[in-house]
């Protein structure tokens, strides 16, 4: 074959520019420490990485929203725990002043006490948490209970339960109907509004033995009350453990996504390096090369 | 004829015919470097023989022209690959720049958009009536509209600057024509005298390889030596001097189309006929690439109005209103958050009833749930996937583009090798004939003086 000067000086040019091209790739990744720095360095594995990424911020926000769950379910224990006592100590205040030796000034005075503990559990069932009534339903702005002078309580929220998503299509409601909790009335349960209001009402009966059976009537009642609140709190239990369990799988496979993202997009350093120092090596030898071949010619031999 | 000046006329047509060899050989040194050119040689022969006493026998060097190295089939081939090297080049060159708009891997774009929407309203299914949840979803749906239709708009301005490179496209193609048709009547005028055109055919051949580059064209030599190029399916663009200019029009989508005179001077419409070089590769990125990434957009950016719409508008704001529409607009150029919505947050339809109003947040969950649900690609894909899948299709088509170009570009330089090892000039063999060339002239010379120095010897003898 025919070699012309021009062939030479092409295939130079042509090989140094894919080598420095290598250079400038392996560099870009070094420097940003990725693998794929645009879609066409791997079109497969940026589609890998984007969903992979789309599964993190789901992640994320699942995790987040078992942790807002979480936390609405230990306020909601707390409140419960707090009702409880307070139910005890009125049915306490029951046992003590059912009995007929019980002075009408010591009746009058466990009155003023259960009116105050009617009115605390009044308060406490219309908590709130982040700004939101804890058991009104979705009526979440309203205050789920008010009384009136007589002490009749009513509920001015309504069936709806806090909603959380743990997962795809997964649902967890955590109930938020105050009636479930404080009125159960209807389903057999205690109201324990009327409860307190009875046992107020039989302390201050000027009629002695009738207060004492009104009174009496309240105990089981109220025992029946610190029954319910407790269910309510042992339901929570489960939720709450489902709740972690679930936080605690999905931070496993949030390191998961997370490995598998990194093994596409991530660089192997040393392996980038032994790639951009053999190209380097490559790179100078043909720079190498060009001096000694091109430069000569017949030109520097004739005198 | 055997007589002494007969000595000195040989010695003359040598000196004449070595020294215009070392012209030749000149003219190639010092055109080492031009594009195009073909090296040349004089093609020396015998002069012609004469009858003498000893025999016919010709006295001196006579040459029978200039020509130029050529391989005539690598030109052809030359001209084919530069056309496709055009095209691929052309669309790697766009399409470089249609990846930037979809370049995802600094986390920032419509699958980052996306995410915040739907965490946007996880966010407010926790806290339907938050003022703070309400303007995050605004700002989140604003976003995810502001980057379709950013995309959307990038892509259009590539497409229009498609056109303008489309429009320059042809001009140079008409200024190219223009010189073949110049070119093919100077080589006309000059081969009519039997003498090659050498030089007009190198320019002609790098002309039309420039052409070629272009947009692509068929062209084969008539009799005559004069090329006939033709364009688009066989429409002529130069018959010897004669030519047709290109032009371009703005058609009704807004886009250039190229159009071909015909013999009435009617313009036809050719688009969809140039496959290859620069318009080619530019038209194809523009009418399948680019418009396919537009739809795609337009299909998502329609599938989240429909869908996410229709559930929004079936919940109910903060305010009791129900058949709000969340997301206005036609497609990705035009897809807004309905203006209302932004004015007045209370709109977003958290709950699913109005009873429900202000804390139950079905609807918002209702609407989270579009994350998963099949909506896109006829009921296969999710929007996240459909979103996905075009940036993972620009990547694939940028990476076949440069593929290509690079393919395309290792072929060419494999044939211009080619060519250069033909046609080529190398500096050695022009040394070596100049060397030769010299040799031989100071041997002519010599020849010339040794007679000079007989015819002296044989005129001092007369004294």
């Amino acid at each position: 074959m025919r070699i012309t000067q021009n062939m030479m000086s092409n295939i130079f040019v042509s090989n140094l520019r894919r080598q420095t091209e290598g250079m400038l790739q392996r560099q870009e990744q070094i420097a940003s420490q990725k693998r794929i720095n645009r879609p066409s360095d791997d079109p497969a594995g940026m589609g890998r990485v984007l969903a992979g990424r789309s599964a993190l911020a789901a992640i994320d926000q699942y995790t987040d929203n078992i942790k807002q769950g979480k936390s609405r379910l230990e306020a909601s224990e707390e409140i419960l725990k707090f009702v409880d006592e307070l139910i005890q100590q009125a049915r306490s205040i029951a046992e003590e002043k059912r009995s007929a030796g019980a002075t009408a000034d010591e009746r009058a005075l466990a009155a003023t006490q259960v009116k105050e503990i009617y009115d605390q559990v009044l308060q406490l069932a219309n908590s709130k948490f982040n700004g939101r009534y804890l058991y009104s339903g979705d009526q979440t702005d309203t205050a789920p209970f008010s009384r009136d002078a007589a002490y009749a309580a009513t509920y001015n929220g309504d069936a709806g339960g806090f909603k959380i998503s743990i997962a795809d299509h997964v649902v967890v409601t955590i109930d938020a109907d105050g009636r479930n909790y404080f009125q159960d009335a209807a389903n057999g349960g205690v109201n324990i509004f009327d409860e307190l209001r009875n046992l107020a009402d039989g302390l201050e009966n000027p009629d002695l033995t009738v207060g004492s059976t009104q009174i009496g009537a309240t105990v089981d009642p109220l025992q029946g009350a610190h029954v319910q609140i407790m269910n309510k709190r042992s339901e929570a239990g489960p939720k709450l453990y489902r709740l972690q369990a679930t936080e605690e799988h999905w931070s496993q496979v949030r390191t998961t996504v997370q490995n598998a993202i990194g093994r596409e997009e991530d660089i192997d350093v040393a392996q980038a390096i032994i790639e951009l120092k053999n190209l380097e090596t490559a790179y100078e030898s043909t720079l190498a090369a060009a001096s000694r071949i091109i430069q000569p010619s017949l030109v520097n031999f004739l005198k | 004829m055997t007589h002494l000046f007969g000595v000195l006329s040989t010695g003359a047509s040598a000196l004449l015919m070595q020294q215009r060899a070392i012209n030749v050989t000149g003219n190639n040194i010092a055109n080492v470097n031009t594009p195009g050119y073909s090296r040349q040689k004089l093609n020396l022969e015998t002069a012609t023989p004469v009858q003498s006493s000893l025999g016919l026998m010709s006295f001196g060097v006579t040459s029978t022209g200039i020509e130029r190295v050529y391989d005539r089939f690598i030109g052809v081939q030359l001209t084919t690959e530069n056309a496709n090297l055009g095209r691929w080049e052309a669309q790697r060159s766009m399409l470089d720049r249609v990846e930037v708009v979809f370049d995802e891997s600094g986390g920032y774009g419509l699958n980052q958009a996306l995410s915040d929407f739907w965490s946007a309203w996880q966010n407010l299914s926790l806290n339907p009536e938050g003022g703070t949840e309400r303007a995050m979803l605004a700002s989140t749906s604003q976003g995810l509209a502001d980057t379709l239709r950013g995309q959307y708009a990038d892509l259009e301005q590539i497409r229009e600057d498609i056109d303008r490179a489309v429009e320059n496209g042809v001009e140079t193609v008409n200024r190219l024509v223009a010189q073949i048709a110049d070119l093919n009547r100077k080589i006309a005028s000059t081969e009519v005298s039997g003498t090659n055109a050498n030089d007009y055919r190198d320019r002609r051949d790098l002309v039309l390889k420039q052409l070629a580059e272009v947009i692509d064209v068929r062209s084969y030599e008539n009799a005559d030596g004069q090329v006939v190029v033709s364009v688009a399916g066989g429409r002529p663009l130069v018959e010897s001097g004669n030519t047709w200019k290109l032009q371009t029009m703005t058609n009704a989508d807004g886009r250039t189309d190229v159009l071909w005179p015909d013999l009435n001077g009617a313009a036809v419409v050719v688009t969809g006929e140039i496959s290859g070089g620069n318009i080619g590769g530019w038209l194809q990125t523009r009418d399948v690439q680019i418009a396919g990434y537009q739809d795609q957009l337009d299909a998502l950016a329609q599938g989240l109005r429909d869908q996410i719409n229709s559930i929004h508008a079936a919940g109910y704001g903060l305010d009791g209103t129900t058949g709000t529409a969340l997301l206005i607009g036609t497609g990705a150029a035009d897809l807004q958050v309905n203006s209302a919505v932004l004015g007045d947050f209370d709109l977003i339809a958290a709950s699913a009833t109005a009873a429900g109003v202000p804390g139950n947040a079905d609807n918002a969950l209702a609407i989270y749930d579009l994350r998963t649900a099949l909506t896109m690609s006829g009921g296969t894909a999710t929007f996240d996937s459909a979103a996905n899948t075009l940036v993972s299709q620009v990547g694939y088509d940028v990476q076949t583009a440069a593929a290509n170009a690079g393919h395309q570009a290792d072929m060419m330089t494999y044939l211009e090798n080619y060519r250069e090892s033909v046609s080529g000039v190398s500096l050695d063999e022009e040394m070596v004939n100049l060397v030769k060339f010299e040799a031989a002239y100071n041997a002519a010379a010599k020849m010339i003086s040794m007679a000079d120095d007989m015819l002296n010897q044989l005129m001092s003898m007369i004294r």
